[in-house]
């Protein structure tokens, strides 16, 4: 512990120094290595404090420059926490550790357009992570990597184990758009779309999910416009900037291996009751599985007892068997799925020239029988020095994505997985369905009326997905004379997706099958030219300055084509039809051209100014309005420096605030309406106005952001805080309203509505422990943000918008209520707040929608505890959201059909059910309570009565049957919204490193091997049956789950080697 | 060096704002709909969308078939018991309006501007006809503010009293618009372009709508009649002259095929299979399907609204399907038949409307609807001398109720506003009902418009009571 300090303080020793004495000229030799793992630092930068004079270390760490006695070093590293070393002599062999940056106060982080900057040189709060951060978790989905790990990003991972993930950074910024941050991979942005199609029902990934994490070597977060501003248009909702691995500093061939395993389990299943089997009225007998026995087409579990009772069921022809519970028929459905992603990445350089050329190949199997999927990507980074001066740095990225079946979502009839175990038989035993088909080549399966067997959607409607991509781009940077460099790059981000979807002759519902073949084309082009200077002004002042401009260029194709009917079975081709196609297609292509530039005046290293301006002209406004210009300004100040705080206990301070704004285009084609087309009736064309009412008046939105926080470092950055509050307000949006069809269209565009997000993010690191051997680190999120809908029209007629809906339920951005509340059905109760029941004993629908919450969180945080011990690392990652509500159909479904634990209470009289008779035996009648029946009427075990009141007051005596009483109050979506609180278990990890003397004679340079475990554990929800964090898909209409797939629990085991 | 970028940059900026902004207005055309459209085309998708929605699930099979006992449901009962959420009869709305009317409109705007009168009289018997299935449905509804986007973004309601008088003066209009030997218009799927039978069925309906204010205002319906005989073109005349779609091959089946296509939800109702079974009626094999397993009755409805489990157990195979006839790809949508016209002028004639002879035109409507299915005259002869089908002028409204009910079979929307007005035949309640012994006598409006049009959904709520589905409405006077 001591010596720590001590090593600290020296470290820290030249801030405070700052005598100057008479110079005399020396020579500093010496090497950079890396703290944690001893290994040499290549391409570190090595500058003289307050002269333009720098070197870099070379590929074995090693640097040389020539300096005075009292200057001060600079060693700085992307990454890593810059050192400042005073010099004193003539070193030889200077050794200088980097340590590793976590979140540090002081580090070299990556801002817009990816220019390096000294973080506390910035006026805004940007938080990164490390190869190591997200790379060891393995999640196929890059964006699942990032969840808890940085302050005031939400990420909600929608479908089980193969779907999408969506991010978004300090809340919704736009009502209707694109919420989602920007992503850009070493300077080029790529593209994060989900096409959803509009069959399939398929979850299809978002596709930033196609980058390789293994290629990762560091990721930035730009919250918000603050940071972003130069981005541009889309810079109002954040930027992630990827940084990937260069070969930079390797020796001769570098050789790394990376080998994954990983298990997913389902984690969580609804709980269901395995007391009563399918049936209806406590009635069932199987014949044909569509109502030729009793109730065998009902595909609820209202049914018999599950008590041994012999009854024909759908397996045993006729004769009665034991009609018994099978209480893991659902988690028998699911495999245990396996993802082995294995890596091999080659390094080189010398003086001129460096490459990193890596292949990655990633397969999956899913929890859903028969759903896989693939990728194999290359990457290679490679640049060369031409001359001195002219540096050519080429990005290649391919990717293929190969998925020959994905799981099915959602609940689609021939496609879903879970519509069919919320409408069950709880007696079905999975197992006897495995063989799928009869010697017919027919369905077989447990209900005919309206499924298909489970394994034939899983094995025969497939939906696959074939994906190519390739990002690239070409960068010259030439440096003109000292301190001006002139910099081009023209990156590209192409992508062809294509679906092929079927469903198979026979499937219920879909007699002659159907076969559909989506394909969409997705290329976005950036070519960019900009001017760099940088100046020491004086002693006091120094100038940074950049100019440029970009031509950007987007492209989206669709082109869908469905034979709705096959001619014969088994043939998946699009002329196997018996009916015409059916096709679609959509071409869209905006252009923008923008200049920009920024400016940072530097005073003395611990004052900075920052400005930034930025115009656009986009192809997507109206001529008049297409060009727009918006400006950003923020400030930093190191209070510790610049009043020369010298203590133990505070050691870093710094303060910073900024305002800025951005604008913001829309989407293609949103002016003028058009005419669309739709299949011709017989020799009738067929022309209709569009949906959607389009505007040619549109401005650009407009998004202004104010932020200001602190940094503070104690005990030399054993405890360092970072504080931010922001506040944003995005007007003139431009929206796609949902409007009254009365008006002739469905939805309008208009420009109006003005959001507000205010919110602040703290983030917490502390080092506990750390004496020679052993160190513990804490790392803390935590953020709050409010929204509120403060307007939407102009004037105000518009009192909401619809963002998503699911049945009776709307996901809406309403006037004067946070954004995304939930809008649906709720009880009719009278002023004291009772329920009103009707008079046939179930609740009264209040005619008028109520507000039954809202999506988003109160707030959330995360919590990551790391221990290191000599070679060993041990962390776990526990975080949570806090507030917020989601409405669950899967809770609804599942009580009307009566295969949920909790409709388990009044069936029977082992579960509390009242006796009630029919006088007469007539069912129709209204049911009497009593233990006895004066005519020796059939007495029922499973009344249940209705907690509410009549319309007059009295308290509500009607009895009802069970089925009727949990049937009684599905429509009430208020029952079915629940608080989306949670807490998790997100990450655990164990690391090793083997030792240089065991791994060195099989010449390796060094091996780690790691176990992780993802999702092990939900700590704390509300929500019955479900996952909270489940959501529908990457879209603005959160809040909603219907009949998701399972949450998965990860298990990993990696192996990384280098030689 | 550095003033020479600084020309450079300058030079670009000067020469973006000029010429790039042309590239990019050029850019943002779009490619993927064309920015005028054609009367006739657009014609065809207004008729045929219409159709759809008027036949299909949501306020045909799901709704006014079972509220009027044509059709019961045999699983997934919850409609037939009167369950309903404000999202169940959303598509009347959003058809009708924004897929219906909106284009409607445009027709009459590209009429006027090409000067082609019939178009516009087309279009406007369309649209009263789209208009008055939204009103019977619904009351209140918006009509002078509808469709009209750059004028209200939230349409005011009109009471149903001031829709159906827009629509009897819209026919008025379309009336005058309407001349044979003006310009020819295509994209006729209903009358093949034939402009003197548009004149009849925009007669046809006139006489409707006349019928259905009577109650309220017996005045304005007789106007309406007395213009009706002296403009002279007159009403559809036989049963080739039926305003109807007739549907083709899939994809462009009737909805009812296409429906029963993917699922077996419906069975006939008991409630009209014991009145033709009583009436001994030639209809009924029409109208139903023996049942699949061989039963004693060979048609066998099922009641409606029963519990789930006790509808699927009456078995699937020993009920009955609707008749072959309607679940044909090619059936007709109706929307005005001949027999429903004869009907129509019994029934003026019985009120003293106009001076015809009510049982007479109730005679020839009986027979009417018999020939429309094809039934042979003997059995005509032998059906309508039943005393039990005899017109009785003393109670004109259940001759007339019960005979028009069993004609308009495969009509809901139109059955359930005429049982509604007329009050025969006498209904009972769906077994397992939820509306504590009563029949839904309108559609409870989309739940959208609570959310996108609340201020003037809460007006209408006002004027015509609660929106629920046992509030009466204007026109139905008992």
């Amino acid at each position: 512990m001591f010596k720590t300090y001590k090593l600290l303080l020296a470290i820290l020793l030249p801030f405070i120094l700052t005598l100057r004495v008479a110079a005399q000229s020396v020579s500093v030799h010496g090497i950079v290595t890396s703290q944690a793992d001893k290994t040499p630092l290549p391409g570190v930068s090595i500058s003289v404090k307050g002269t333009t004079s720098g070197s870099q270390t070379d590929a074995n760490g090693n640097f040389s420059i020539n300096a005075k006695i009292n200057d001060v070093l600079r060693i700085t590293y992307t990454g890593f926490t810059t050192q400042e070393i005073t010099v004193k002599q003539n070193e030889a062999n200077l050794q200088i550790a980097l340590q590793e940056a976590q979140n540090s106060l002081n580090e070299v982080v990556i801002t817009a357009l990816n220019i390096s900057k000294d973080k506390k040189s910035l006026g805004y709060s940007v938080q990164g992570l490390k190869a190591k951060d997200i790379d060891e978790a393995k999640e196929t989905n890059l964006v699942n990597a990032i969840a808890g790990k940085i302050a005031g990003v939400t990420v909600t991972n929608s479908q089980g184990d193969m779907g999408s993930s969506r991010i978004i950074i300090r809340g919704e910024t736009s009502i209707a758009g694109n919420n989602q941050p920007l992503f850009v991979v070493d300077g080029v942005i790529v593209d994060n779309s989900q096409f959803l199609g509009t069959n399939g029902s398929r979850d299809f990934a978002n596709a930033i999910a196609d980058l390789n994490v293994e290629d990762i070597e560091s990721l930035s977060v730009l919250k918000g416009p603050n940071a972003a501003a130069l981005y541009g248009y889309r810079a109002a909702a954040g930027v992630i900037l990827i940084k990937t691995k260069t070969g930079k500093g390797s020796k001769g061939i570098g050789i790394s291996l990376n080998s994954n395993a990983t298990f997913s389990t389902v984690q969580l299943l609804p709980t269901y009751q395995n007391e009563y089997g399918q049936g209806s009225n406590g009635q069932f007998s199987y014949v044909d599985g569509k109502g030729g026995g009793v109730n065998d087409g009902v595909d609820e579990s209202w049914g018999p007892p599950l008590d041994g009772r012999l009854i024909p069921q759908f397996y045993s022809n006729g004769t009665p068997v034991p009609f018994v519970a099978h209480p893991d028929n659902v988690k028998d459905f699911f495999n245990t799925g396996v993802t082995l992603n294995n890596g091999i990445a080659l390094t080189g350089s010398n003086d001129k020239a460096d490459y990193r050329l890596s292949y990655n190949n990633l397969h999956q199997t899913g929890i859903v029988p028969n759903s896989s999927q693939g990728r194999n990507s290359f990457l290679l980074n490679s640049s060369f020095k031409l001359t001195p001066k002219l540096t050519l740095t080429t990005i290649a990225n391919y990717i293929k994505d190969d998925a020959d079946d994905l799981p099915g979502a959602y609940g689609k009839r021939a496609t879903s997985t879970m519509l069919q175990f919320t409408w069950f038989g709880r007696q079905v035993d999975v197992s006897q369905l495995k063989n799928y088909k009869d010697a017919n080549g027919n369905t077989f399966n447990w209900n005919n009326s309206y499924y298909s067997n489970p394994y034939w959607l899983a094995y025969e409607n497939t939906v696959g997905q074939h994906k190519n991509r390739i990002i690239g781009s070409v960068e010259l940077n030439y440096k003109i004379i000292d301190g001006l460099s002139a910099n081009f790059r023209t990156g590209t981000d192409y992508y062809n997706d294509r679906r092929k979807i079927k469903v198979a002759y026979g499937t219920n519902g879909t007699p002659f099958g159907s076969y559909e073949e989506d394909a969409y084309t997705v290329n976005e082009t950036n070519t960019e030219g900009r001017l760099q200077y940088t100046k020491k002004l004086d002693k006091d002042f120094s100038l940074d300055l950049l100019a440029g401009g970009n031509i950007n260029t987007i492209l989206n194709e669709e082109n869908d084509q469905i034979a709705p009917k096959l001619a014969v079975a088994g043939l998946y081709t699009l002329s196997n039809s018996r009916d015409p196609l059916v096709s679609s297609n959509y071409y869209g292509k905006l252009k923008t051209y923008s200049y920009f530039g920024s400016a940072q005046i530097g005073f003395r290293n611990y004052a900075f100014l920052n400005l930034t301006g930025r115009n656009d002209w986009s192809s997507t406004l109206p001529a008049a309005n297409l060009s727009y210009f918006y400006p950003s300004v923020n400030g930093s100040l190191v209070l510790s420096e610049a009043l020369d705080i010298k203590n133990d206990v505070l050691t870093y301070a710094k303060l910073r605030g900024g305002w800025s704004k951005v604008g913001k285009a829309t989407t293609p084609y949103q002016l003028l309406n058009a005419y669309t087309f739709t299949a011709p009736f017989g020799a009738n064309p067929q022309q209709s106005s569009p949906a959607i009412d389009l505007n040619d008046h549109l401005k650009p939105e407009t998004t202004t952001s104010a932020e200001a926080g602190f940094e503070l470092g104690f005990f030399h950055d054993r405890v360092h805080l970072d504080f931010s509050a922001y506040n944003t307000n995005s007007i003139n949006q431009i929206l796609t309203v949902d409007v009254s069809p009365s008006t002739g269209f469905s939805q309008k565009v208009i420009n109006g509505g003005r959001i507000n997000n205010k919110g602040i993010e703290v983030q917490l690191g502390l080092t506990p422990v750390k004496i020679n051997d052993f160190s513990w680190d804490i790392t803390t999120n935590y953020s709050l943000n409010r929204s509120k809908v403060a307007s939407l029209d102009a004037d105000g007629r518009l009192q909401s918008i619809v963002l998503g809906s699911d049945r009776t339920v709307q996901i809406l951005a309403a006037l004067g209520q946070p954004y995304g509340t939930i809008y649906g059905n709720a009880y009719q109760r009278n002023a004291a707040g009772q329920i009103i029941i009707g008079s046939d004993g179930t609740p009264v629908i209040n005619p008028t929608k109520q507000y039954l919450g809202k999506y988003t969180p109160d707030w959330q945080g995360s919590i990551n505890n790391s221990f290191t011990y000599k070679r060993f690392n041990l962390s776990f990652l526990i975080d949570g959201h806090f507030g917020g509500s989601i409405y669950s159909n899967t809770n609804r479904t599942g009580t009307y059909t009566g295969v949920l634990a909790s409709t388990l209470p009044g069936r029977g009289a082992q579960n509390g059910g009242l006796s009630y008779y029919y006088p007469g035996n007539n069912t129709s009648a209204a049911a009497v309570q009593a233990s006895s029946a004066p005519n020796g009427e059939t007495i029922y075990h499973d009344g249940m009565i209705f907690n509410g009141v009549t319309a007059d007051g009295s308290k509500n005596n009607v009895i009802l049957p069970a089925q009727s009483y949990y049937k009684g109050f599905t429509n009430v979506d208020e029952a079915f919204v629940y608080k989306a609180t949670y807490i998790k278990l997100r990450e655990v990890k164990i690391g090793y490193s083997l030792p240089s003397a065991w791994i060195k004679g099989a010449g390796l340079q060094s091996a780690t091997v790691s176990l992780v475990g993802r999702n092990l554990w939900i700590i704390h929800k509300n929500v019955p049956n479900i996952d909270p964090e489940t959501a529908f898909n990457t879209g603005n209409g959160q809040g909603l789950e219907d009949l998701t797939l399972p949450t998965v629990r990860n298990i990993g085991f990696n192996i990384n080697v280098k030689f | 060096m550095k003033f020479t970028y600084k020309t450079i940059i300058a030079g670009l900026l000067l020469f973006s704002a000029t010429s790039c902004k042309k590239e990019l207005v050029r850019i943002n055309q779009n490619p993927n709909g064309s920015q005028t459209a054609q009367p006739d085309y657009l014609l065809t998708a207004a008729t045929k969308t219409t159709a759809d929605t008027y036949w299909g699930v949501a306020n045909s099979m799901d709704a006014s078939l079972l509220f009027v006992q044509y059709w019961a449901k045999i699983q997934y009962t919850d409609p037939d018991r009167y369950i309903y959420t404000n999202s169940s009869f959303q598509e009347l709305w959003t058809v009708g309006y924004s897929k219906s009317i909106v284009n409607l409109n445009q027709i009459i705007k590209l009429a006027d501007a090409q000067g082609n009168t019939n178009y516009k009289g087309v279009a406007l018997v369309l649209r009263s006809w789209t208009f008055s299935l939204l009103t019977d449905a619904f009351g209140d509804i918006p009509y002078k503010q509808a469709a009209n986007i750059d004028q209200s973004i939230t349409p005011a309601y009109d009471t149903q009293k001031d829709v159906y008088y827009g629509i009897l003066d819209d026919l008025k209009a379309a009336q005058a618009a309407l001349d044979p030997s003006g310009k020819a218009i295509a994209g006729d799927i209903i009358y093949a372009n034939n402009i003197t039978l548009w004149k009849k069925f925009a007669n046809s309906l006139r006489l409707r709508i006349a019928l259905r204010i009577a109650d309220r205002d017996a005045t304005k319906a007789k106007q309406v009649l007395d213009d009706i005989q002296t403009e002279g073109s007159g009403y559809i005349s036989s049963n080739a002259e039926i305003a109807q779609l007739v549907y083709l091959d899939s994809p462009n089946q009737n909805p009812v095929s296409n429906l029963f296509d993917t699922r077996d939800d419906y069975r006939i109702s008991k409630t009209i299979v014991d009145k033709l079974v009583s009436l001994n009626d030639p209809r009924l094999p029409i109208y139903a399907s023996p049942t699949q397993d061989p039963t004693p009755q060979t048609y066998v409805g099922i009641p409606n609204g029963l519990l789930v489990g006790d509808a699927s157990s009456l078995g699937f195979t020993k009920t009955s399907k609707p008749g072959a006839y309607f679940r044909a790809p090619h059936a007709p949508a109706v929307i005005i038949s001949y027999a429903e016209v004869l009907f129509d002028r019994a029934e003026a004639a019985a009120r003293g409307l106009t001076t015809e002879d009510a049982a007479t035109l109730y005679n020839q409507a009986v027979t009417a609807s018999l020939q429309q299915y094809g039934i042979a005259d003997a059995a005509v002869a032998i059906y309508t001398a039943l005393p039990a089908v005899q017109y009785d002028p003393t109670n004109y409204k259940k001759s007339i109720g019960e005979q028009k009910w069993i004609a308009l079979f495969g009509q809901g929307l139109e059955a359930f506003a005429e049982w509604r007005r007329l009050d025969y035949p006498q209904l009972q309640p769906a077994v397992a009902g939820t509306l504590g012994g009563k029949l839904p006598v309108r559609f409870i409006y989309p739940g959208t418009e609570q959310s996108l049009n609340g201020t003037n959904y809460k007006a209408a709520v006002a004027d015509q009571g609660p929106d629920l589905l046992t509030t009466k409405l204007w026109f139905d006077v008992n």
